[in-house]
């Protein structure tokens, strides 16, 4: 019998595996993976993290798709991440295209590529995937016979920068339009028309954005002057997708043969949160809040450890202790700790949130471990203009309360670069990392330990922070210098960011269209991995604003003016612009907005999904 | 200890049992390294169902005693572990329930009860002997004169882990054969004693051969009698 083109790939893969870092990596036959007849199966899906498997085999919102997809007999999902610099280096060699893990099949092969793009520093190595599968960059270059490139996850609600790569965007939350998407391309495969025709279809399913059918117009300085629809079908704005109720949650981990990042069961207890923090995209673009019912994670977490034999649990969400059940929720998780002696993670505790309660539920569930924080801010001042305000005593209030319980290392999270921020204001961290640990030392002694993660501002997209200026690179290193003074001789562990790539981060977060060229010049000026200190180089990208033509600056620390059209104003995330205006110019006057669940302050959410609420009256919305 | 716990200690002691079992390492776990096939195994364990004695402590693992650490690269139809369990069950139950659980390329063969007093499996460890085939069709004469060139050595001296040693005595044999299609492969058997353990990625360098260039194969771990 000849052999296959699929057969040949995987022999000369194979034979350059043993070459590389962490070969098993990059060969799947991981327990519970999906492997189908690649012939009988009418759909193939390649779904991409553009990362290593390390990282992205653990992304939770790829492995809800895999599942979702997989369910259906006539499509077969399978995963493809990307290659270690060396196994990249080893494919271009030997000119083995990207494959995927399951049938070892070339990516050009699939009829559709799903990228998951959580965050902007994975642009390049998107770029860099489909350059390993042979495929064109950019979709205008690419025709019938090649892959649908769909693009997904929380980074694309301003997927402008990658727009002329990608050939529709899922925006919003992914469980139920990849299946339209696959109706559409099958019903579209039949008729024989051309791509064209199957993008303006594509352009009629909620929640996607088709960006070729779009024209963007700019003034001579560079701001925009108009985005326009140039297809009949092109919506305008496009409103992201939601479920009206959180599907049942994944139970179906795969159990990788090497390890990565969090092996673990990670339920998602709830979706969204109504703290209003300013400066965060996470709780703006993932509003309205829904809560899982309670007996749904825990039935989850077990069936889980059935499925996997994994040694811990955790249960996902943007504010844990905001869950209206979270005490019952722990009762239930000790029982569970108990039957089958696992841990249990607990992250994204809120400091307003806790009770005496909670903190003796949790002492029994999680002994021993670190306790982490996250004021944001050193001063009250500071934290109400990002509404994330704790008083100090009230803070400090909770520090002795965890202290007490018997914890002894807290870990802190604070910002810099805030809006407004004064050196005061950052002095103030130093200050109040050294009274947590005096309280520590007072109350546990000398096993006290107390760790400050810094990290920079950066404003995102559909915030209210949206307009504001990323704090310059000298600011940024000053405020890092008066941090080190300030907790100098002190034993606090201090951990921060590298500046530089706070400031790519700024560029991506809010770049145009135009912004574009400049991915595409750093991917071929050889930028890989920007997510990685040790990988990321600032000149790749330098260089190629020079060779654009386009001004850094313009991005990252220009403050807009509160009229200009900005990049991402055609895709609707829920929350209306003027709400986040009015927002703004309340935390210029350091006034700040409570917590919604109280009364609702008419974010736009709700108008906008109001009859979808009343389609699932159990779908545990906690708007008012 | 107060004289009434003595004869319950006793009785929970007699429930033990200890298992030792054969399993195969298949493609998809060949680069499965021997931490990582450890935690598999916890996995596999736990997911079973089967009453497994775990460590005391604030992490109990299962305890399990892996034979002899395969190279990364090379898969396996012999290895063998053991472990321990707080009752007797039946051996064919306790396979059913494993090779239930087991990921893919990962088969169990045979299961048997044994006594709890056996040495651990590494010390019990003697060869290894595996089958190598190669990527590449090899000429039987030229593979027959280097393989006779090396057993005709006396020594083989070689560095590993910046330790020098001599390969020599520990190939024990090493012979060309034919595979049930007819091509080319090597058959070895290397010393596996704790602290003299041959490599068969050793033994194909100082034939010329780059770990490019072949699959190698445990086919069967010998233990002391």
């Amino acid at each position: 019998m000849p052999e296959t083109n699929q057969e040949a790939l995987w022999r000369r893969a194979e034979r350059i595996l043993p070459t590389v870092t962490k070969p098993g990596r990059y060969v799947g036959g991981e327990l519970n993976q999906v492997v189908k007849d690649w012939d009988k199966v009418r759909t193939h899906v390649a779904l991409v993290f553009p990362d290593i498997y390390d990282l992205g085999q653990s992304n939770l919102g790829l492995m809800l798709l895999y599942d979702i997809l997989n369910r259906r007999d006539d499509i077969a999902a399978e995963r493809a991440f990307s290659p270690w610099l060396d196994m990249e280096s080893a494919l271009r060699e030997n000119d083995i295209p990207l494959y995927s893990l399951e049938s070892k099949r070339a990516l050009a092969d699939f009829n559709i590529i799903g990228v998951s793009l959580p965050y902007e520093t994975l642009y390049t190595n998107f770029l860099n995937v489909l350059d390993l599968a042979h495929l064109p960059l950019r979709s205008a270059e690419r025709d019938e016979a090649q892959p649908l490139i769909i693009a997904g996850g929380q980074s694309v609600y301003n997927p402008e920068p990658v727009a002329p790569f990608v050939d529709a965007f899922a925006i919003g939350e992914g469980e139920e339009i990849f299946l339209d998407v696959i109706d559409a391309y099958q019903a579209w495969q039949a008729t024989g028309e051309s791509k064209r025709e199957l993008l303006a279809t594509l352009a009629t399913i909620p929640g996607i954005y088709v960006p070729s059918l779009y024209q963007v117009d700019y003034h001579p300085d560079g701001t925009i002057a108009e985005v326009r629809p140039t297809h009949p079908n092109a919506a305008l704005p496009v409103l992201k997708r939601i479920n009206a109720k959180l599907p049942p949650p994944l139970t179906r981990f795969l159990v990788p043969n090497v390890e990565v990042v969090q092996e673990r069961v990670s339920v998602e207890i709830m979706r969204g949160c109504t703290r209003g923090c300013r400066f965060c995209h996470a709780g703006m673009v993932n509003r309205p809040i829904r809560e899982r019912p309670m007996d749904e994670i825990l039935a989850a977490l077990k069936t889980g450890l059935d499925q996997t034999g994994y040694e811990e649990v955790s249960l996902l969400s943007l504010s844990s202790s905001d869950y209206s059940q979270i005490i019952p929720l722990i009762n239930g998780l000790r029982e569970l700790l108990q039957e089958r002696q696992v841990n249990i993670t607990l992250p994204s505790l809120r400091i307003e949130s806790f009770t005496e309660d909670l903190m003796d539920e949790l002492q029994s569930l999680t002994p021993g471990g670190g306790f982490t924080l996250a004021p944001e801010a050193g001063t009250e001042r500071m934290r109400a203009i990002i509404n994330k305000p704790i008083s100090d005593e009230a803070f400090m209030s909770t520090v002795r309360s965890v202290f007490k319980h018997g914890w002894t290392s807290v870990k802190l999270y604070f910002m810099i670069g805030h809006p407004q921020e004064t050196l005061e204001d950052v002095a103030a961290i130093a200050e109040l990392c050294k009274a947590v640990l005096s309280e520590g030392r007072r109350i546990v002694g000398g096993r006290t330990r107390v760790h400050a993660g810094i990290s920079t501002f950066i404003p995102k997209p559909h915030t209210p922070f949206q307009w504001v200026g990323f704090d310059s690179l000298e600011s940024i290193r000053q405020k890092l210098d008066i941090l080190h003074q300030g907790l100098h001789g002190a034993k606090v562990k201090m951990t921060w960011n590298d500046p530089e790539s706070s400031l790519l981060e700024s560029w991506l977060a809010r770049g145009d269209r135009r912004l574009s060229d400049v991915i595409f010049k750093a991917w071929q000026n050889g930028a890989r991995f920007d997510a990685w200190t040790d990988q990321f180089n600032l000149a790749h990208w330098q260089a190629a604003f020079n060779e654009v033509g386009l001004d850094p600056d313009f991005y990252s620390h220009r403050t807009r003016d509160l009229d200009e059209t900005l990049p991402w104003e055609h895709i609707n995330a829920g929350v209306k612009k003027a709400f986040l205006k009015k927002d703004y110019e309340w935390s210029l006057q350091g006034k700040t907005r409570p917590d919604c669940r109280g009364g609702c302050y008419g974010c736009g959410i709700l108008s906008a999904f109001n009859e979808l609420r009343l389609v699932a009256p159990d779908g545990g919305w906690k708007c008012p | 200890m107060g004289a009434g716990s003595a004869p319950e200690m006793t009785t929970q002691q007699e429930q033990i049992t200890r298992i030792r079992l054969s399993y195969t390492k298949g493609p998809s776990l060949r680069f499965t390294g021997h931490l990582d096939l450890q935690r598999l195994w916890e996995r596999l364990l736990r997911r079973s169902g089967l009453p497994i004695r775990y460590s005391q402590g604030y992490n109990p693992r299962a305890r399990l005693n892996l034979a002899s650490a395969l190279p990364l690269g090379v898969i396996s139809e012999a290895e063998m572990l053991d472990f321990w369990m707080d009752e007797p069950l039946p051996t064919e139950t306790v396979r059913q329930h494993l090779a239930e659980n087991a990921p893919p390329g990962l088969n169990i063969l045979k299961v048997t009860s044994i006594s709890l007093k056996e040495k651990a499996l590494q010390e019990q460890m003697s060869a290894s002997e595996y089958r190598v085939s190669f990527f590449d069709p090899q000429p039987e004469d030229a593979l027959t004169e280097k393989v006779a060139a090396l057993l005709a050595a006396e020594q083989l001296p070689r560095v590993r882990r910046k330790k020098s040693y001599d390969l020599r005595p520990l190939i024990l044999d090493l012979q060309v054969t034919r595979s049930d299609t007819g091509e080319i492969e090597l058959w070895m058997r290397l010393n596996a004693e704790p602290g003299a353990t041959g490599r068969p990625d050793e033994v194909l360098e100082e034939l010329g051969f780059a770990n490019t260039d072949y699959l190698a194969c445990r086919t069967g771990l010998i233990l002391k009698a």
